[in-house]
């Protein structure tokens, strides 16, 4: 078993964040949610993985993953160029697949159960291909798997008005070598992409059994905002954290905290997790961070009330504001307008910023 | 879709062909690699199934 990690995409969604970098390196308590996937395939003990790069942050995602030794595993680059759908992703990585099985993960993708399930589910029959599910309370706006009581596939269905189940497909996929004659004979769709949904309906239709499995836990696609900051509460929620890093005396540490090693919490701050809190980042002295907060690396906070929010790094957050449900990006700096006249604040925003004042 | 890539012989790196006929000639973008990729490293049949059907291979 290989397998295939996407890599590619605009991250339009994310803007500004994405534009000096790839949606998959936004991290989500401190780790960029490609991490998350790599560790996924390890933990399924899938260790040759081809990692699908489009136009954007290439050399950032080569920089991050290496050759893979730093996580166990052996990377292979491949590089799809312009966006032709996750079935065109798919076929480009032929060649690195070969006569395996694969998992195909979205890189920007977080499951909390992993993808061992999922491998077994599909390792115990011959099939086709194997397509994790997740239940929704609004099948009609995804695309709906239907499925016999053996749990095997019989429909695939995009965003039915009348869905025969509310088992929507989620993204994580697993594919026998059969799926590259299923691509060959696909024709791009209406929005000129090659769909995987079309190579698993094609795989149907060619006899192929297609297996299902269930996911209980959370999934979340990291390609809003709103959505990193959903899934970095629901890693802190699960994640073991440690506290590694200096508190001071006459510091309030409440509840789980994840310190790194240099990572400093002065006196006068108050911390209340779940929170992780970066290597190089100090939190200074009437500073209130709160639950489901990320503070990356190399960032000073000082004054500022911040909750529910993921500083990515190298900030300054010098105010005696308040921060709440917000993604900062890395270097963002944020100060106070209180002595200057005219009152009124002072903002340097870029393209596609989104502000609530 | 015929989907065509090269993988570079020296370091395994793939590369799909709309990108080496876009680039025409490249450095291999796998991680240190020196080799030189170019469109003509394809097939002869692959180049010209590519070129033939060019405006399905672009957005």
């Amino acid at each position: 078993m290989k397998g295939v990690l996407l890599s590619g995409g605009t991250g339009s969604r994310l803007r500004p964040i994405t534009h000096t970098g790839p949606k998959q390196l936004v991290p989500v308590a401190n780790k960029p949610v490609l991490e998350y996937a790599v560790e996924d395939l390890k933990e399924a003990g899938i260790t040759e993985i081809g990692v699908i790069l489009g136009h954007k942050g290439r050399e950032e995602i080569q920089d991050l993953l290496g050759d893979g030794s730093d996580y166990g595993v052996e990377i292979t680059y491949i590089v799809q160029g312009n966006p032709l759908g996750l079935a065109h992703a798919a076929g480009c990585a032929k060649d690195f697949v070969g006569d395996d099985d694969f998992v195909m993960y979205l890189g920007d993708n977080i499951l909390k159960e992993g993808v061992v399930d999922l491998v077994e589910s599909f390792e115990s029959g011959d099939f086709g291909a194997g397509i994790a599910l997740q239940e929704v309370e609004n099948p009609q706006q995804f695309g709906i798997a239907d499925v016999d009581d053996q749990g095997n596939v019989t429909q695939l269905i995009e965003k039915p008005d009348e869905p025969p189940t509310n088992l929507a497909l989620i993204g994580m996929y697993v594919f026998s070598p059969a799926v590259f004659d299923a691509i060959e004979q696909l024709e791009p769709s209406w929005r000129g992409e090659l769909e995987i949904t079309d190579a698993i309906q094609s795989l149907l239709e060619d006899g192929y059994a297609i297996d299902s499995h269930v996911v209980e836990g959370w999934w979340k696609d990291t390609g809003k905002p709103e959505d990193i900051l959903e899934a970095n509460q629901l890693v802190l929620e699960d994640k073991s954290l440690k506290k590694r890093g200096t508190v001071s005396d006459d510091a309030t540490v409440d509840g789980r905290i994840e310190l790194a090693e240099s990572a400093t919490i002065e006196d006068g701050a108050v911390v209340r997790g779940p929170v992780s809190i970066a290597d190089g980042a100090v939190i200074k002295s009437g500073t209130y961070v709160g639950p489901y907060t990320s503070v990356g690396p190399n960032s000073t906070l000082e004054g500022v009330h911040i909750e529910n929010s993921v500083v990515i790094g190298e900030s300054s957050i010098n105010t005696s504001g308040r921060i709440v449900d917000s993604l900062l990006g890395k270097g963002a700096n944020i100060g106070s307008a209180d002595d200057f006249l005219p009152e009124g604040r002072r903002l340097v925003v870029g393209e596609n910023s989104q502000l609530k004042l | 879709m015929h989907i065509i890539t090269h993988a570079c012989t020296q370091c395994g790196t793939v590369v799909s062909a709309n990108e080496l006929e876009s680039n025409r000639v490249m450095k291999c973008p796998g991680l240190g690699c020196e080799n030189v990729l170019r469109f003509t490293d394809l097939d002869q049949a692959d180049q010209e199934h590519f070129l033939d059907n060019k405006a399905s291979y672009e957005l």
